[in-house]
């Protein structure tokens, strides 16, 4: 692949005094699993938020598969191609968990009928009802989002990442406030889809990290500290100093990751 | 009995009662109920409009009662001074609201919460005083008075809104319709993204809903319910007035609609209902009758947030939760039947 899947050009925003993503240069090639990761405030929230186009850049360019999408609307972008979860768990709390996937199956498509009973598509019904068995929510189908567990709430959302068929996935720590075995449900959620499509993920869990990335990119105020194969990382000196800490102190690792 | 044959059983019990009220309300009471149930049924329409942007995409309008103006003088306007007749009257009536509320959408819904609101009442007095000040055209405070035109003409005979049994009939088919569209689009996929954007804007415009427009079409549609509910006020009373553009009004319906039940289908007319039949009965003996109206919306906003009909719905869905649970019992467990 010649093309990038996502490229930046001096991508710049600032809050303030503070410059969250610092005249940022990024090339993500298609076809591989991306981690980015870096301390708290290292811009990598900022970053898909620009991508996204929840925040406009101050400077610089944003090319999706070559295209520039500098400025477009969040939901003109979405129907480009690129979905996303977000940080802090988001889902539509007084809708049903089936009526959360249903509804983003259909905000694929520019019309929505006003008219017609929803509850006759039948190809959207399906749709639900083969995601909701992927992330093991299909007993939950009828209850409202606002109601489930934090866990459930953050597979709900890979299930409507999955249902909305991206072809770029942004996910924004998605196995935080997961148990284990929802972990590793996830993570092998997340392998399965990214033979299919390419994925971008920022984790603080660096199993997670660890066990998914093809590359991984650091990033540390707002500019790539590093980037490489996870092994090439692992061994890079700055980046063990500036973040990793030594390998076998977690603590430090957890107090990253809630600081 | 289970959840089911109850609301049905309720469903048709109110509309027997509602198609049989030319008969039965003589033979029980005053004739003069037979026009306040029409009343309640305006009223109940208009307040569908607040209920379409508030209960179901999460904007609340204080500025309502200026597309209900706006058909109340489209009919008015049309009648007196253009001379049309009953249809091209209506027509106008409607379209004038649906104009008005597109260009107030387009600036609106733009913004959201306290910002909306205040843009909606800012709207309303606007066009409330400019309403009140262009004597020659709108009559200002003293409003249009017109005579009603024939609705239609079958063989020999004429039928009008003086006809009290047909004006019901007229106002009930034309409310029933507009109610039966509203569960239509509630219903449907743009239905479900108007709930999307209620629930969570933000995740809304990720999954790649245009909010922006979809605001501006629910606000349009809410325009045409409040323009229907205008038009029909102006032949139920045959006069317009500026008074009626006022953000009291708005605000009335606001209340009737959170006390009644905010994004359930039939809160407004639950809501209407008890705050109109509550001032019929009340205002001949005590001047002060708003107090009941200020009293009922606070003890719904602490004790029933989602209204009469959310509280209904509450019971029912346990009510339901039990059925579902007895069958289940002896599957449970291995203890005889007592």
């Amino acid at each position: 692949m010649s093309e990038p899947v996502l490229r930046t050009e001096n991508l710049t925003r600032r809050f303030g005094g503070l410059t969250a993503v610092d005249n940022l240069g990024i090339s993500l090639a298609g076809g591989r699993v991306h981690a980015i990761i870096g301390p708290n405030g290292a811009g990598k929230t900022t970053f898909f938020n620009l991508v996204t186009g929840l925040l406009s850049p101050d400077s610089g360019r944003i090319f999706f598969r070559g295209r520039d999408i500098t400025g477009f609307k969040p939901h003109v972008i979405s129907r480009l191609g690129i979905k996303r979860t977000l940080q802090v768990k988001s889902v539509f709390g007084e809708l049903s968990v089936a009526d959360n996937l249903w509804i983003t199956r259909q905000a694929r498509h520019r019309f929505l009928h006003p008219f017609r009973p929803a509850a006759r598509d039948l190809e959207a019904k399906l749709q639900v009802e083969q995601t909701l068995e992927q992330i093991g929510l299909a007993d939950l189908a009828a209850r409202p989002a606002g109601t489930l567990s934090y866990g459930d709430v953050a597979m709900l959302e890979i299930g409507m990442a999955l249902i909305a068929e991206p072809s770029l996935l942004l996910l924004d720590e998605p196995t935080c406030g997961m148990s284990p075995a929802e972990t590793s449900r996830a993570v092998a959620k997340i392998r399965d889809l990214a033979r299919t499509i390419d994925i971008v993920i920022i984790e603080h869990d660096m199993d997670v990290v660890f066990g998914i990335a093809d590359d991984i990119t650091v990033l540390a105020q707002g500019a790539i500290l590093a980037s490489g194969s996870p092994a090439a990382i692992a061994d890079d000196e700055r980046v063990r100093e500036a973040y990793l800490g030594r390998p076998e102190d977690e603590d430090f690792v957890e107090e990253a990751a809630h600081a | 009995m289970t959840r089911r044959s109850l609301e049905i059983g309720m469903a048709v019990g109110a509309a027997t009662f509602l198609v049989a009220v030319p008969w039965l309300i003589p033979a029980l009471t005053d004739n003069f109920w037979v026009s306040v149930i029409t009343e309640i049924l305006i009223w109940s329409l208009f307040a569908s409009s607040v209920n379409l942007l508030f209960g179901y995409v999460g904007l609340l309008s204080f500025g309502q009662a200026l597309y209900f103006g706006f058909g109340m003088y489209g009919v008015a306007i049309g009648i007196d001074h253009v001379g049309l007749s009953f249809w091209p009257a209506f027509g106008l009536g409607i379209a004038s609201a649906l104009a008005m509320a597109l260009v107030s959408g387009v600036f609106a819904v733009r913004l959201s919460w306290h910002y909306f609101a205040i843009i909606t009442v800012v709207f309303s007095l606007i066009f409330y005083f400019l309403a009140v000040s262009m004597k020659p055209l709108t009559g200002g405070d003293d409003g249009i008075n017109f005579s009603l035109p024939p609705v239609f003409r079958l063989g020999g005979s004429v039928f009008s809104l003086t006809d009290p049994t047909f004006q019901y009939f007229f106002v009930l088919a034309v409310v029933s319709l507009c109610f039966f569209l509203m569960y239509r689009v509630i219903n449907s996929p743009l239905g479900k993204g108007f709930l999307a954007i209620r629930d969570n804007d933000l995740r809304a415009s990720l999954i790649g809903l245009n909010v922006y427009v979809l605001r501006l079409i629910a606000f349009v549609m809410a325009g045409f319910l409040a323009g229907v509910s205008g038009a029909l006020f102006a032949f139920f009373g045959r006069y317009a007035s500026a008074s009626y553009m006022f953000y009291q009004v708005s605000g009335e319906a606001v209340v009737w609609t959170i006390v009644g039940g905010a994004g359930t289908m039939f809160g407004p007319l639950v809501g209407t209902t008890l705050f109109i039949v509550i001032r019929e009965i009340v205002s001949s003996h005590w001047e002060h009758h708003s107090l009941i109206v200020g009293l009922l919306a606070i003890l719904a906003v602490i004790f029933a947030p989602k209204g009469i009909v959310g509280l209904w719905n509450g019971w029912m869905t346990r009510l339901g939760e039990r059925d579902a649970a007895a069958p289940a019992k002896p599957r449970l467990t291995l203890q005889a039947e007592p």
